[in-house]
């Protein structure tokens, strides 16, 4: 990228651009300190600002475990179903030509594009207890709403696009030839899956779901109005941010923030080792 | 195999791939389906393989050594399907991808390990390519990618082999050295091949038979003496060649003054400085083009036509004419075709 800019036909002098390239990077640099690291170094100095025990008795605090509990359990009850929605559109978007198949790949980005508390409130319009269904379940002895079902639902909603954006342009892009050729040498379908389908998706698979997990771990908004914000019970680690925050327990709050902030550095550094192997795969794909 | 294909039709939407198509494919024999883009051939070619279905009508078959199939179902074990951009499985060596076939197989029909491995040793050994036999298809070569593409197709065994365009993604030398490999092979191993190409060089060279297509209907078939020496119609003449075109009136039998138009292959011109017996036409040289297996001479006649002469090295030799030069076109050898067509 750098030489791009940097090409001596755009009439740059040498001083000139090393100029414009100390200006820039300065820039680049010193927005992304103020943004991002001062922020991010801000979190954790808080977090310890009375010292090791205290951080520690902070996250040890039953409510803390309560909400990262329900926060870990939300994201692994979301991650399987997101793959698995995720391949199904995917492959129905790029295997198939059906009528509705242009409003399908519009509807999936729905989730990006509303805001989440929307997407909290109708859950709530869906199965509160005031409606039909809501009440219906109820009867039943299941709750949805200011419980654990509403906030997978939530959460699940809000994280369902990620795997088959990744998937349906690559699966688009390699075509159909592969699994024909697969099944004129006599392979099943679900052969053809395993076999020439799955090996050739499995990186992308994963980057979409670790993307997807990051959002589910940090997702506020929609869990936040179908939660109810039951300390110990319906409360999530975002959510738990929030109360303690509230309840000026700073040193509390900052704590709980550094393990969200802990996750994310942990998808960032897996997503790009993802990235790096991807692309990888792909310039290997694109030489065949 | 033996295959009988009768009233097959094919529409996309509005447009007409396949119109009543009907075509027996010899056992062992190696057949061309040769036409321009959007003649049905690739169509034709995906219904042989059960990848396509052709449209419901009373009258459609299908028939494999005079059985009946139903069409709607692969045909595993019976079809090998070569793709043009090879359609190798690039998450697997060159060995797995040979061996796919037979690692597919129901339990019961599976080879043992000993036999996979021998059959894939030998099928290597028919492609040359025992050196890369580790490699992924991303370290292989466009020519050498194919011939491991063949080697999957053929290490089920089929009852047919079924290439689309196989050379159509290589370079033309490349492109020579395999097709020649191809017709070498299926000397070698006579099973059915029926070949998709819209270069009539390769069609010309490389099949026993050839079914020229022209909007999803069969225009001409037969070996490619029959169809490059006796074309019916114009549209094969042009398909499989150069042709000249010279316009003329119809004397005689027909009614009026029919206007028609002359075809005559450039090696079937002659030219020449003096007049000399029979009819000549008039005409200026105007460019020469000597390097290659023939001259080529191109020249315009006096109501301003194009015209193409091939002729021998030692034949322009005697000849001894040079651009601006005035000179007389013969025609050895000319066809009519009464019907003509429009693209």
């Amino acid at each position: 990228m750098a030489q791009l800019f940097a090409l001596p036909e755009y009439g740059m002098t040498g001083s000139d651009s090393k100029w414009v390239r100390l200006v820039l990077i300065t820039i680049a640099l010193a927005f992304l300190f103020v943004m991002l690291v001062a922020p991010m170094a801000a979190v954790f100095i808080e977090a310890f600002s009375k010292g090791m025990a205290v951080y520690w008795r902070n996250i040890t605090d039953p409510a803390t475990l309560s909400a990262m509990r329900l926060t870990l359990a939300a994201a692994a009850i979301s991650a399987p179903l997101n793959g698995l929605f995720g391949l199904a559109a995917a492959w129905a978007v790029t295997r198939f030509d059906f009528p509705g198949r242009s409003l399908l790949v519009t509807l999936i980005d729905l989730p990006f594009a509303v805001s989440p508390v929307i997407a909290g409130l109708v859950f709530v319009a869906a199965f509160g207890s005031q409606t039909v269904v809501g009440s219906w379940l109820a009867g039943h002895g299941l709750r949805i709403i200011f419980a654990t079902p509403g906030i997978v639902l939530a959460t699940l909603f809000v994280t369902f696009p990620f795997v088959a954006r990744e998937l349906i342009p690559l699966m688009q892009e390699q075509g159909t030839d592969d699994e024909q050729a697969a099944i004129t040498l006599g392979a099943s379908g679900w052969l053809v899956f395993w076999r020439v389908t799955m090996p050739r998706i499995r990186l992308a698979l994963v980057y979409g779901l670790i993307l997807a997990n990051a959002r589910a771990i940090g997702e506020f908004g929609a869990v936040s109005v179908v939660s109810g914000h039951v300390r110990g019970v319906t409360n999530t680690l975002p959510l738990h941010v929030e109360i303690l925050y509230n309840e000026y327990n700073f040193t509390g709050a900052f704590a709980v923030a550094s393990l969200l902030a802990i996750f994310a550095l942990a998808t960032i550094a897996a997503k790009n080792i993802l990235e790096w192997r991807l692309r990888r795969a792909r310039t290997e794909g694109e030489a065949s | 195999m033996n295959i009988g294909l009768e009233h097959v039709s094919r529409r996309f939407g509005g447009f007409t791939a396949l119109d009543d198509v009907n075509l027996e494919i010899r056992q062992g024999e190696l057949l061309a389906l040769l036409g321009p883009s959007g003649s049905g051939k690739t169509t034709l070619l995906r219904i042989i393989a059960g990848l396509d279905a052709p449209d419901e009508a009373s009258g459609t078959r299908i028939r494999m050594d005079g059985e009946e199939i139903d069409w709607h179902k692969p045909r595993p074990h019976q079809v090998g399907f070569v793709f043009q951009h090879y359609a190798l499985f690039r998450t697997m060596t060159v060995i797995e991808n040979i061996a796919f076939g037979l690692r597919v197989k129901p339990r019961a029909e599976r080879p043992n390990e000993a036999a996979i491995r021998a059959r894939v040793n030998e099928l290597l050994a028919l492609i040359q390519l025992e050196s890369v036999a580790g490699r992924y298809p991303s370290q292989l070569s466009g020519g050498q990618r194919q011939r491991v593409a063949l080697a999957r197709a053929l290490a089920i065994e089929p009852r047919i082999l079924l290439l689309d365009e196989p050379f159509g993604a290589l370079d033309a030398k490349v492109r020579q050295d395999l097709r020649r490999w191809l017709r070498n092979l299926h000397d070698k191993i006579p099973v059915t091949s029926v070949l998709v190409t819209h270069d009539q060089e390769e069609a010309l060279e490389v099949a026993d038979r050839i079914v020229i297509m022209r909007a999803g209907r069969i225009e001409q078939a037969g070996t490619p003496e029959e169809v490059f020496h006796h074309p019916k119609s114009a549209f094969v003449m042009d398909f499989l060649g150069n042709v000249n075109l010279f316009h003329a009136r119809l004397e005689g039998e027909t009614p009026g003054d029919a206007k028609t138009q002359v075809r005559a292959r450039p090696h079937d011109l002659e030219v020449s400085r003096v007049e000399g017996a029979g009819p000549a036409v008039r005409a200026k040289v105007t460019r020469i083009q000597t390097a290659g297996a023939v001259v080529r001479v191109e020249v315009a006649t006096e109501e301003g036509e194009a015209v193409l002469i091939e002729v021998p090295h030692d034949r322009f030799n005697l000849a001894d004419v040079a651009v601006g030069e005035v000179v007389f076109v013969r025609v050895k050898d000319a066809r009519v075709f009464l019907e003509d067509y429009t693209i």
